[in-house]
């Protein structure tokens, strides 16, 4: 098994390695929303001193740390799956004696980030140049609990996306079911603003939704912002979340390619 | 008149190949109301924080969005799609059929795909400037008024201006995929008005990718922050950039060689 991954690994580094330039645009486009919303925020906190007691230096890490997170946790099954369910080209990969999105598709997304890696450090590192945060505030210790939570989070949402592609076994077409579920991981996941800063209501609503473990909860946990008690809660939530998505994925994917007619194929 | 005719007519065929997809015009429809929904939740959440960002009060941010709409349907209905067909056709040499045609051939380039849904978000930009200027209270001066329409207008033809060179970049590399895509990535910046980015970013989307000469620049205007002068500057500005871009059209044009043939 092993030695499929890294076989896989070969294949998929080596085929994104030949769009590099194609990728050094797209990173383009994860790194503008976060550095807008830095913007806004030390705007207000520079104008009036802090908002609801974050500074700009908060606003600044938030946002710094957002960029890398945010790359670690992402998922891009549905771009790279979906249209082989709806086109019927899964028939091939199905053939294959091991699971398709276990196998490939993981890898692939592994592999981009990756890429990605190299482009957006340089990235980071001049972006920190004009910014300057303080990262005072992070310890080893800080750094060395946001593995796991990092490993969640990407597990959560690789997980989720990967049960919406699995709709298309049913609607053949699923983007507008994943552009409303990228709506939903904009408003509860920390990327527009730190959660805190939102209406007590969406606040509560976040702590039940899996979203906030893409981004806000390992951000905080990098920061060293969070209690005992919020770390044991967050944590458990993330444990929860991923038993959850594993059910949740492993139904569609079997009730799925069941009904599979590879229309098209 | 024949331009008109054949307008009219390459709506027809966009409108009919829309109606093969009813749902999904639904869909979208209801998609874009419900982000505009989160656009309004992020300004509420700003404004529980601030009374103000950067001198910018909530009724002016509102009439911002509103203008980054019109920007926005601009690109979604022409811009994104005939890009796509352009690149296609560049690829695969159907362009030269394109060019075959006795028509102004940046004409067809520009209108043979259009996304008709989007159209309702020029309605949805316009109510929502006309609400954010009754938000902001203050009686608008008649020329603050004008001058916005005209810079949201020239802002709109500048930015036109730079697609039309971005594409016929293609023209001279042909592996140029990527030709609109630092355009597509800054475009969010449009949504905040251009004077609260850090200078080198403020310098970025208003000299090399102007997209705040098409969305803060004309909310400028209304707030009557711009002389009569700077306003003609624009107007000025932007005839130019669209002449500059015909030209540029026309060379990469007679430089293309064709793929099919």
């Amino acid at each position: 098994m092993l030695k499929i991954y890294k076989r896989l690994w070969q294949v998929n580094w080596a085929e994104q390695w030949q769009y590099r330039a194609n990728m050094l645009m797209y990173s383009l486009y994860g790194l503008v929303s976060p550095i807008v919303y830095l913007a806004v925020w030390t705007t207000i906190a520079n104008s009036q001193g802090s908002v609801n007691g974050l500074t700009a230096n908060d606003f600044i890490t938030y946002y710094m740390t957002l960029l890398i997170v945010d790359q670690i946790t992402s998922d891009i099954t549905i771009h790279i799956l979906a249209y082989k369910i709806q086109d019927g080209t899964l028939a091939g990969d199905l053939l294959r004696p091991v699971h398709p999105i276990l196998t490939s598709t993981l890898v692939y997304n592994v592999a981009s980030k990756a890429l990605f890696f190299t482009v957006l450090l340089p990235a980071w590192i001049i972006l920190a140049l004009i910014f300057h945060p303080n990262y005072g505030a992070v310890t080893p210790g800080s750094l060395l609990l946001a593995v796991p939570a990092l490993l969640v989070g990407f597990a959560v949402n690789f997980l989720l996306g990967a049960t919406i592609t699995c709709l298309a076994f049913w609607t053949t077409r699923v983007y507008a079911i994943s552009e409303f579920f990228s709506a939903l991981v904009v408003m509860f996941s920390g990327q527009f603003v730190p959660l805190q800063l939102m209406p007590r209501l969406i606040q509560d609503i976040a702590q039940f939704l899996p979203f906030q473990l893409f981004k806000y909860v390992p951000i905080e946990i990098v920061l060293n912002r969070l209690t005992p008690g919020e770390l044991v809660r967050d944590f458990a939530s993330g444990a929860a979340w991923l038993v959850i998505c594993l059910l949740l994925f492993s139904w569609t994917w079997r009730e799925g390619v069941k009904r599979f007619t590879a229309v098209g194929a | 008149m024949q331009t008109l005719r054949l307008l009219a007519a390459l709506f027809k065929v966009n409108v009919q190949m829309t109606l093969a997809y009813r749902t999904d015009t639904v869909v979208n429809i209801l998609l874009n109301l419900f982000w505009l929904g989160w656009e309004l939740l992020g300004l509420n959440i700003i404004f529980n924080n601030t009374s103000s960002l950067g001198g910018w009060g909530l009724g002016e941010l509102v009439a911002l969005l509103g203008v980054f709409h019109l920007v926005n349907a601009l690109m979604a209905a022409l811009i994104w799609p005939n890009t796509e067909q352009f690149n296609t056709s560049v690829r695969d040499g159907t362009l030269d059929y394109t060019l075959l045609k006795p028509v102004n051939s940046m004409f067809l380039v520009t209108f043979s795909r259009m996304v008709i849904w989007r159209v309702w978000d020029l309605f949805l930009g316009t109510a929502l400037i006309i609400v954010g200027i009754h938000i902001s209270g203050g009686s608008i001066h008649l020329v603050s008024l004008f001058s916005f329409i005209l810079l949201t207008g020239t802002g709109s033809v500048i930015l036109y201006s730079l697609w039309i060179v971005m594409i016929a970049a293609t023209f001279w590399f042909v592996k140029f995929d990527n030709n609109v895509t630092i355009l597509q990535a800054l475009l969010d910046t449009g949504r905040y008005p251009a004077t609260v980015y850090p200078a080198w970013l403020r310098l970025i989307v208003t000299f090399v990718v102007p997209i705040a000469v098409a969305t803060t620049v004309p909310l400028q205007a209304l707030r009557g922050d711009l002389t009569l002068p700077q306003v003609l500057l624009f107007a000025g500005i932007s005839v130019a950039c669209f002449l500059a871009a015909v030209r540029i059209w026309k060379a990469g044009v007679r430089h293309y060689s064709g793929a099919s043939s």
